[in-house]
Formats: C-alpha cells, sequence, structure tokens
C-alpha cells in the first residue's frame, strides 16, 4: 500500500506527432485519501491527465504512478468517469450492473452499487438509452463505484446535473471517501463547484501544473495585499497585481513578514485560482514546496 | 483498506458473455440469414434441382418440337434461386465487414470502448474478444453454407445444362473456403477501419470498400495463384466446358489458350485462401497497433 495515490515527474501528452502539447512538464504528487480538485479552463489539460492516470492514453514523455504502479498495473483498482458517461444504451440498469460484476471479478460490491442506483429512484429494469442525464451519471458512478476503486477519477462529473442532483451525488462520493478512504480526483472549470467537498487542488492551465498541494496550505501561502500605488512588493513573489488609482492590489507569496503598513487579507480560493489563470508567467507553486 | 494481496490470479472477466449480450439483435440476425440461406440451399440441391433436372432431359431428349413439352418454370426457377442463394453467401464478407466496422466505429465514437477498458481487463483483452468471438460465429456460419453451396452445386453440375462452371466469379468463392476466409478478412478490415477511423459511418463504409479492394486484388491475381496449363490449335479448340480459359492468343497463326482444368480447383482454392488468410493476419496486427496507438504502452498490463 502507498500513501501516494498518483504521482507525476516531467509528464507530457501530444497528440500526433505534430499536434500541439495537451500537457507538459507536469510534475505534482496527490496523496492517498483525499479529495482532490482537478481545475482549470476547458481545454487545459484536465481530461488528458485523467486520461492517462486511467490507463486510457499513453504518455508521451515524463512518469506517471498510479497507486504506486503504473496506470496500466493499477487498472482493476481504479474506477474512472469519463465526461460524456458512456454506457451502453441497449442494457438495462440492472444488466448494467451485473456486468460490472462480470467484467471486475472478485471486486465487485453489488450492494453498494445496487444502493446508489436506488438511491436515485431508478427503475433496474429500465433502459439506459431512456435515461435522463443526472440518472446517467448515477448509473456510470455506481459502475465505478462498485469497483470498490481505491482511485476515483471523474472527468467534469457534475457538468450536466441540475443543483439537487449535483448535491445529492457529491453526498455519495463524500460518504464514499469518508468510509472506504477512496482517493478522489475530479475535474472542473467551475471553482465553486468543488470547493466545499474538495480538500486539495490540482489547477492546471495551459497544460502545466500551476497549482497543487491541500488547498489550506495552498491559501496559507498566499495573501492578499493593498497597499499604496509604486509600492515595490519585493522579495515577495507576486502572482497578480492591479493598480487602480492610488491603490496597488494583489495577491503575493509572502518571503517574510509583511510590512505593517499594508492591508493584508486572506485570499479565496476563487481569488487564488483566478489570479492564477491570469497570470500564466507567475511561478508554479506545487505540493512540495507547499508543505514545507 | 487491507494491504493483502491474494496470490491466487483473480478469477477471469466474463467479456465474451457481455459481448455476445451487447450484439445479441445481430447473432439472432446472423443466425436467421445462415438458417434461411440453408435451407433455400438444401432445396436447390433436392427438390429445386430435381425439377430443372427432369425439364432439361426432356429439353435435350426432345426430337419433334410440334409435340414436345417441357417444364421451363422449374429451369428458370432454380437458374434465379441459384443465382439468389449464391449472391446471399457472397454478400457475407461485406456484411460481416459493414458490421465489424459500425460496432468497433460505434463503441469509440460513443466512448463506451473507453467504459470497456477501465474494467479489470485490460484493452488488447477488449479487442482479442472482440475480433475471436465474431470470427467464430462468421467462420463456422461460413463454413456450413459454403459446404451446403457445394453439395448443391455438385449435384446439379452435370444434369442441368445452364449450371454454373467451377470458375464462375460468384461460384467460386461460395463454393470453398475462399469465402469463409475473405469474411475473417472483412471483419478484420471492419474493425481496423473502426479502430482508425473512430466513427460509426466512416468505418463502416471503409471496412466495405477495404473488404471490396482486397477482393478485387484477390480476384486478379487468382489466376495467376496457380501455374496454368497451355493448349494450341485444336486441341485448344477442343477443351471441355469445364477448363477456365485465362488467356488467349495467337503464336505463328496458331491459335493457344493459357487454361485451368477442373482439377485446378483446390490447388486454386487453397492458394487463395492462404493469400487472404495472410491479409487477414496482417489487418488483425494493425488493429492491435491502432489500439496500441490508442491507449498507448498502458494496453499491456
Amino acid at each position: 500500500m502507498t500513501d501516494t495515490a498518483i504521482a507525476a515527474s516531467a509528464l507530457g501528452k501530444r497528440f500526433g506527432r505534430r499536434g500541439g502539447w495537451a500537457l507538459r512538464d507536469c510534475a505534482f504528487r496527490l496523496p492517498a485519501g483525499r479529495v482532490c480538485a482537478v481545475v482549470g479552463p476547458n481545454g487545459a489539460g484536465k481530461s488528458t491527465l485523467l486520461a492517462l492516470a486511467a490507463g486510457l492514453l499513453g504518455a508521451t514523455e515524463g512518469e506517471l504512478t498510479v497507486l504506486g504502479t503504473t496506470p496500466a498495473k493499477a487498472r482493476p483498482r481504479v474506477g474512472y468517469v469519463a465526461q460524456d458517461k458512456p454506457l451502453y444504451p441497449q442494457l438495462t440498469v440492472a444488466e448494467t450492473l451485473r456486468m460490472g460484476a462480470d467484467l471486475n471479478p472478485g471486486r465487485w460490491d453489488a450492494a453498494a452499487a445496487e444502493r446508489i442506483v436506488a438511491a436515485g429512484d431508478l427503475d433496474p429494469k429500465s433502459r439506459i438509452r431512456t435515461l435522463s442525464g443526472g440518472q446517467r451519471t448515477r448509473v456510470a458512478l455506481a459502475l465505478a463505484l462498485g469497483k470498490q476503486p481505491e482511485l476515483l477519477l471523474l472527468d467534469e462529473p457534475m457538468a450536466d446535473l441540475d443543483p439537487l442532483a449535483r448535491h445529492e451525488l457529491m453526498g455519495v462520493l463524500m460518504v464514499q471517501a469518508a468510509q472506504h478512504g477512496t482517493t478522489i480526483a475530479m475535474s472542473s472549470h467551475v471553482v465553486a463547484e468543488l470547493e466545499d467537498s474538495c480538500d486539495h487542488l490540482l489547477l492546471i492551465g495551459g497544460g502545466r501544473v500551476r497549482l497543487a498541494g491541500e488547498i489550506d496550505d495552498l491559501l496559507a501561502a498566499h495573501t492578499r495585499v493593498a497597499a499604496e500605488a509604486g509600492t515595490d512588493l519585493a522579495p515577495h513573489t507576486v502572482v497578480d497585481s492591479r493598480t487602480t488609482g492610488r491603490q496597488l492590489s494583489a495577491l503575493v507569496r509572502p518571503a517574510g513578514p509583511l510590512p505593517a503598513g499594508w492591508h493584508t487579507g486572506a485570499p479565496t480560493l476563487e481569488e487564488l485560482v483566478l489570479a492564477h489563470l491570469r497570470n500564466p508567467e507567475a511561478p508554479a507553486l506545487t505540493a512540495v514546496e507547499a508543505t514545507v | 483498506m487491507t494491504t493483502l494481496t491474494a496470490p491466487a490470479p483473480a478469477p477471469r472477466a466474463h467479456l465474451t458473455r457481455w459481448l455476445l449480450r451487447l450484439h445479441r439483435p445481430t447473432l439472432y440476425v446472423w443466425a436467421g440469414l445462415v438458417l434461411a440461406a440453408a435451407v433455400l440451399l438444401l432445396l436447390l440441391r433436392g427438390p429445386l434441382a430435381d425439377a430443372a433436372a427432369d425439364a432439361w432431359r426432356q429439353y435435350d431428349s426432345c426430337t419433334d418440337w410440334r409435340r414436345c413439352t417441357y417444364d421451363q418454370n422449374a429451369i428458370l426457377r432454380y437458374k434465379d434461386w441459384y443465382s439468389y442463394a449464391t449472391l446471399a453467401v457472397a454478400a457475407v464478407p461485406f456484411l460481416t465487414a459493414a458490421w465489424a466496422g459500425g460496432a468497433f466505429g460505434k463503441e469509440l465514437e460513443s466512448g463506451t470502448a473507453k467504459l470497456a477498458w477501465t474494467q479489470s481487463s485490460t484493452p488488447v483483452r477488449w479487442l482479442a474478444v472482440r475480433l475471436a468471438v465474431p470470427a467464430a460465429a462468421v467462420a463456422a456460419g461460413t463454413a456450413l453454407l459454403v459446404w451446403l453451396h457445394h453439395l448443391a452445386w455438385a449435384t446439379a453440375n452435370d444434369r442441368i445444362d445452364t449450371a454454373k462452371q467451377w470458375y464462375d466469379v460468384w461460384t467460386f468463392h461460395t463454393n470453398g473456403p475462399t469465402l469463409p476466409a475473405l469474411a475473417l478478412c472483412g471483419l478484420a478490415a471492419g474493425a481496423l477501419t473502426g479502430l482508425l477511423s473512430r466513427r460509426t459511418l466512416p468505418a463502416l463504409g471503409l471496412g466495405l470498400l477495404l473488404t471490396g479492394a482486397v477482393w478485387t486484388a484477390t480476384q486478379l491475381l487468382l489466376p495467376r495463384l496457380w501455374p496454368t496449363r497451355t493448349s494450341t490449335g485444336k486441341a485448344f479448340f477442343a477443351l471441355p466446358n469445364s477448363s477456365w480459359t485465362v488467356r488467349t492468343g495467337k503464336h505463328a497463326e496458331v491459335p493457344y489458350g493459357d487454361y485451368h482444368p477442373a482439377s485446378h480447383y483446390w490447388p486454386l482454392q487453397l492458394t487463395t485462401t492462404a493469400l487472404l488468410l495472410a491479409v487477414t493476419a496482417l489487418l488483425t496486427l494493425g488493429c492491435f497497433l491502432a489500439l496500441r496507438r490508442l491507449t498507448g504502452k498502458t494496453t499491456a498490463g
């Protein structure tokens, strides 16, 4: 048993020989047992990263370790739900779960899978093709969780759900994480969607990891400051700074105590994420540094 | 979570069962098609051939045309149904290619392939099962059909004057192992175009096109797959109908012809089958390479 769910070093993925890099120079570590938000704008490389971890794609360069081994060897211990929740439309809900049992012998928890489906008032006899988006998500999640995964990878799991279904399914995931210690990595381009449920953040922008670490540590490593325009912010690392009239407001990573004359405050997660996305040149902060 | 890992290998996943469940309608259609064609071929071999043979006997023994009657309908009925049966059997490789292209293209287009690849077994096993099970069904069905077709053809061969010769384009294939080989080739071609295009309709069309190209190339090569005999002058004109003349010409004002006698049927069948199976093997290798391109080195393991 390893205490690291996912570890990447110099990870890169390019589609086609002359295609652009979807991911480049990615290095981060996701400790086991965390609920990790994989956040970034559309097309940032979130889906590519999750597909690499699920063993659906091969890395072009670098290394990716999943549950202490290669993504391919970790396959039986990893659950994955793709963005469009693919399921076989001609099967019934019950058949889909039976298929999960047959394709994951020795691992399947039928009761858990059925519980998730039953909680959604789904008729086990109804065909997948007749289900709504939220119901499909529920079945896809039941299929992934029935496998009793140690790591669950969810690509935009809540995208097509109404707020109520979103709340319910997030509850299912949190219970899973709490009861079984399952590591969950889920992507979204809406930070607020994941803020309450996640304790770890992986911010991806332009195919690179911009922030990686415990959300509390990341927030603690940054300070929102307001000072007089023209103030020199050195030696602190400036992530984002704007001058409005005679006021300079900035998000900095303090290198030491801040001068008493500055107004300081703790940033919200959304401010932290937006500041990094607005400033692609700002240096990345990954877990290793954040926890020092 | 426990750290114990069972020393015994995990029980194997039942991929075949679910492949059969997912394609149950196709399986029923295939079984129905084989059954219908088999019944037709048995009828052709029995009552239809007998009636046509009787009619031909009446026709051939006729000396006085004002008094003769013969059952022309029986002759035409046999001719028509024989053509339908032959075309139905000959269409199987193309139907197989279209089905395989559509099935593989759809799995990749709708993303259900990803669903399958993130269960406990590897993408390589997914592909192996998805090729092997249809291959077994197609091989068994086509083997039965060509055997029945050969029986139906053989029983008519010297009794019915308009019976097709062994070298007739469609009859040649539907009479022997080249057809099952071409059907397997169609399966691999459809799978490959599905894995490459990752879309249902283009894969279906390209699979058909690729199979058609293989068939056309085979057709062009076929006469050269076994050495011909040459006959010149009067002997050339005296060759029996069962000789397949593939080239004619004049050499110093003496006409000659290169031909395959009826005894070349099996050598030609076997060399053509071997050629088609070699192409099938290449296409299958291409399928696994295409899968590796899709899933990277994570495919195995």
